[in-house]
């Protein structure tokens, strides 16, 4: 049997997930009480509390090393993840592979955690380069 | 492997057709939206659809490494990348190709496109799925008989580039802090920061 | 039944994308998008000649996973270059005048 016979109830499923949300969708419209919309209505809701500043701001750089990090597990894992839903039989070439494998990316990992903190930059220059920019956008259309 | 029934056949090419084409629009999607957050977004959605292409390709396993590496990591990659540039989240200040060149790389791509996909309809290529097609548990064996038996190797170069990527992502990072920093004591890229006078003493006396 | 023509049709669509998104657009990170969908449809050609070359093989499925696991790597190293490339020039769009020097 070919395998996306297989997958023919997840076919129906995400089929049925999509029409779940248009009727959704559909259905709030309709229920729900068309009122003008006014500034205190569409404004950002921050717990009852009247929003303060710009939603934008800075990240340090670390954020994307912690994703990196991610990624990296994600493709190990994908990996042994192959290994373990076979059935090979664990010979020591094998075994001796995976744990190589392993090592070197949990080296490569616990290298970057110690290394972190020394290449760590607040990413304050990235609002600071945006709003000069915005800032002689805004001349330029002046002038 | 046995005939479909040929219900099975066209819900088959229905599925292909609508495949290809929710890739198609999205991929267009990825490129073209005005804003780069739903550009990624929409890069995250088309990579999980080749999934389902894969799946209707009897790889099992590439369609799970796919949303799992795709889907999970080089889309959310991409998001974390554009939340670090606020630069570049404003729809604004983006720069735009010229009309002249997007028209001229719009009207180029597609005579590749018209050209390529017109050799690959006219071309004899084999039409069938041969008969030693494996089932789903037997392809997962297989695969990882393929990868970690006899070409156990590539798996340690594959650690081994992600080593690299890791070092050279973290290195880059140091050495653009070292630059950054006022006083450089020691050699390049070496951690420059003024020290506290105790801990100066103590190094003397070492 | 669906042929091989169809799903190398759709690979080289997929191509021709990406060239398009690296060739005319101006900012790195949408470069990038256009790079990873060309990725995508290399791999849609490979494991389509891996399902009909008339013998089954699994190296074509296997080149698949290394490449995915690459791609991985290289947009992750893409990625930080960008931000950095964006902390000397103060912008992310390929030649534009440098805006500001970050010290």
């Amino acid at each position: 049997m070919r395998l996306f016979v297989d997958f023919i109830p997840v076919v129906v499923w995400a089929l049925l997930a999509v029409v779940l949300v248009i009727v959704m969708l559909l259905a709030s419209w309709v229920l729900r009480p068309h009122v003008l919309q006014n500034s205190s209505k569409t404004s950002p809701y921050e717990c009852g509390e009247d929003p303060i500043g710009p939603a934008r701001i800075s990240y340090p750089y670390n954020y994307i090393v912690y994703t990196i990090l991610f990624v990296v597990i994600d493709v190990m894992g994908a990996f042994l993840w192959l290994l373990s839903a076979s059935t090979l039989r664990l010979e020591a070439l094998i075994l001796w592979q995976a744990l190589i494998f392993i090592a070197l990316i949990m080296g490569a990992i616990s290298f970057s955690m110690r290394i972190l903190p020394q290449a760590a930059l607040d990413g304050k220059e990235t609002l600071e380069l945006y709003h000069e920019a915005k800032k002689a956008q805004k001349t330029k259309h002046m002038h | 492997m046995q005939e479909l029934d040929p219900l099975l056949q066209l819900f088959e090419q229905v599925e292909f057709l609508l495949l290809a084409g929710i890739i198609l629009v999205f991929g267009y999607l990825a490129l073209e939206h005005k804003d780069i957050v739903y550009a990624a977004f929409f890069f995250g959605v088309m990579a999980s659809f080749v999934a389902g292409l894969f799946l209707l390709l009897e790889a099992p396993f590439i369609a799970g490494m796919q949303i799992a590496v795709y889907t999970g990591g080089i889309s959310a990659l991409i998001i974390f990348g554009v939340l670090l540039l606020p630069r570049a989240q404003d729809r604004t200040l983006e720069v735009l190709p010229s009309p002249r060149a997007r028209k001229i790389g719009l009207l180029l791509s597609a005579f590749v496109m018209a050209m390529s996909g017109g050799l690959a309809l006219v071309f004899p290529w084999s039409t069938d799925i041969p008969q030693g097609m494996p089932e789903y548990a037997q392809s997962l064996q297989g695969l990882a008989e393929w990868l970690w038996q006899s070409h156990g190797l590539y798996v340690q170069i594959i650690a081994l580039i992600i080593l690299t990527t890791l070092v050279g992502t973290l290195a880059l990072m140091k050495m653009e802090k070292a630059e950054t920093l006022k006083d450089i004591t020691a050699e390049f890229g070496v951690e420059a920061a003024p020290m506290p006078d105790d801990e100066k003493t103590e190094e003397a006396t070492n | 039944m669906v042929p091989l023509s169809w799903y190398l049709v759709v690979a080289f669509m997929l191509i021709g994308l990406g060239a398009y998104g690296m060739i005319v657009k101006r900012n790195l990170i949408r470069i990038l998008i256009g790079a990873e969908i060309m990725g995508n449809g290399v791999n849609i050609a490979l494991v389509a000649f891996a399902v009909y070359g008339g013998v089954f093989s699994y190296t074509p499925q296997g080149l698949v996973i290394l490449v995915i696991a690459i791609a991985a790597a290289h947009t992750a190293l893409a990625l930080v270059l960008m931000l950095l490339y964006n902390r000397r020039y103060g912008h992310v769009d390929l030649g534009s005048p440098v805006q500001a020097e970050v010290k």
